[in-house]
């Protein structure tokens, strides 16, 4: 009895690893680093694992989970409520379209596949937050956490991967 | 019977396809969930803000519980630092401490001048200023918005519009409270605006965020002519914050405009405390003022 329900449990965690990962990026994305000045460009961690989810497992991450992601992302960022929500789901469809291109390729392929994401959805959600506010949002803060991204992103993927591999050791 | 057979056949084909149809239009479903949601920060943003509150409220333990070790960290290497530097911190403690010494017999002779003068003058004293200190839980700021998540709430006693420093000087105020938690908006902010004086000069002006590391002085007189490195302090106008609130020095830009350099280090925020200014009932608010002072006269 123990044995049966301690499997499901372990099932169930397995099962739903792509979308605690996704929660603990929108965490680890407003908390207080000890690194001065960070705060203004801390990396989109939430939007690293949105990527990577919806290439790999997209069985696992369905669009209402990028919802609901981006639903706790604006809540936390003070954004306009649905902003970050709308970009992921965006962000997800156009990923999971698109993930032949990505799947058993080289790493610097799903690599450049993040750049071009993640500059996009800044670019977009730059773009809606000077329509919503109408006003002109300074450019530099975007860019540098645009660029910070791109230089993070292998060491989260990393553990991803680690992470997609203990857990669904078929793949 | 045959009737029967056929309902419940139409029953679970309408169920299949109810299902086929939300897993391919999963995507459009969301996305117009999404834009409902963005189109109901114009149409009802009270409502919004309120479930946003209570949200942060809600996950503000987890955002603790993973802030305290970081918090830890950083005390420990700020300790270290401290360790290292402790012959030249020590040497700079001591003319430090001379020259105090100097300026604490100015004060005091200056303090007791002040209180005579003001029982000459028959000076109404402002109300003193209670404080409450707060640990940073989270740091939300990114490209378009300044601000923190601490931990003091209503059940603190923090209220909407209280003023938020850190040891050095003026940080931001608070524009969220829940019972727990409260959001904090960063001087840096683009949507702050706080009034502030040039100490010395005695210029007024409006402190906005830019999303920088500098806010502006803005609304400045047209002739006024700032000197860098004069202090500038919270005006009070408005009845928002207290007075004489330090915030930081001035700047000129290359292009003849003032920025400001924040007192405090807006880049490495760990504990605040947030100024109580109006001790009864929220942000001081002139005219809801005068009304009760009319109701109260009726």
């Amino acid at each position: 009895m123990f044995d049966v329900v301690w499997q499901r449990l372990d099932y169930g965690a397995r099962l739903s690893l792509p979308f605690i990962t996704a929660l603990l990026g929108v965490l680890l994305g407003v908390l207080a680093w000890p690194l001065p000045h960070l705060g203004a460009v801390a990396p989109p961690f939430a939007l690293m694992m949105v990527y990577y989810w919806a290439i790999h497992r997209p069985d696992l991450f369905r669009p209402w989970m990028a919802f609901l992601i981006g639903f706790l992302n604006d809540i936390v960022h003070s954004l306009p409520l649905g902003l970050s929500a709308l970009l992921f789901v965006a962000a997800h469809q156009v990923i999971f379209r698109q993930r032949r291109f990505f799947v058993g390729h080289s790493f610097s392929m799903i690599w450049w596949g993040f750049a071009l994401t993640v500059f996009l959805v800044t670019l977009a959600a730059w773009i809606l937050q000077n329509l919503i506010a109408w006003t002109f949002l300074p450019v530099l803060p975007a860019v540098m956490q645009c660029v910070l991204a791109i230089v993070l992103f292998p060491l989260p993927c990393w553990l991803l991967i680690r992470l997609q591999r203990a857990a669904f050791p078929q793949g | 019977m045959p009737v029967h057979q056929r309902s419940s056949g139409w029953s679970y084909v309408a169920a299949i396809s109810w299902r086929v149809v939300l897993q391919r239009f999963s995507f459009i479903v969301f996305m117009v969930l999404a834009l409902g949601l963005l189109l109901l920060n114009r149409v009802h943003p009270g409502t919004v803000q309120g479930v946003r509150t209570h949200l942060v409220d809600g996950i503000a333990p987890v955002l603790d519980a993973f802030a305290r070790p970081l918090t830890a960290i950083e005390q420990a290497a700020a300790n270290a630092r401290s360790y290292m530097s402790l012959r030249t911190e020590n040497e700079k403690l001591r003319t430090d401490n001379a020259s105090m010494k100097q300026w604490r017999d100015a004060l005091v002779t200056l303090q007791r001048e002040n209180r005579e003068l003001r029982d000459l003058l028959h000076f109404k004293a402002e109300p003193g200023l209670a404080y409450i200190s707060a640990r940073v839980i989270a740091d939300t700021g990114g490209p378009f918005t300044r601000g923190l998540i601490i931990t003091a709430g209503a059940t603190d006693g923090a209220r909407e519009g209280m003023a938020v420093m850190t040891g050095e000087g003026l940080i931001g105020r608070v524009i969220e409270v829940g019972d727990w938690s409260s959001r904090v908006l960063l001087i840096t902010d683009l949507n702050s605006r706080i009034p502030v004086t040039v100490a010395g000069s005695g210029d007024r002006a409006i402190l906005v965020g830019e999303n920088s590391a500098a806010p502006k002085l803005m609304y400045l007189p047209r002739d006024a002519v700032l000197s860098t490195g004069a202090q500038v302090v919270t005006s009070g106008h408005g009845g928002i914050f207290p007075p004489n609130l330090p915030v930081g020095t001035v700047t000129e830009t290359s292009r003849g405009a003032y920025n400001l350099v924040p007192a405090a280090d807006m880049g490495r925020i760990n504990y605040v405390r947030l100024v109580d200014f109006n001790l009864k009932g929220g942000a001081f608010n002139p005219v809801a003022a005068k009304v009760e002072a009319a109701a109260k006269k009726r």
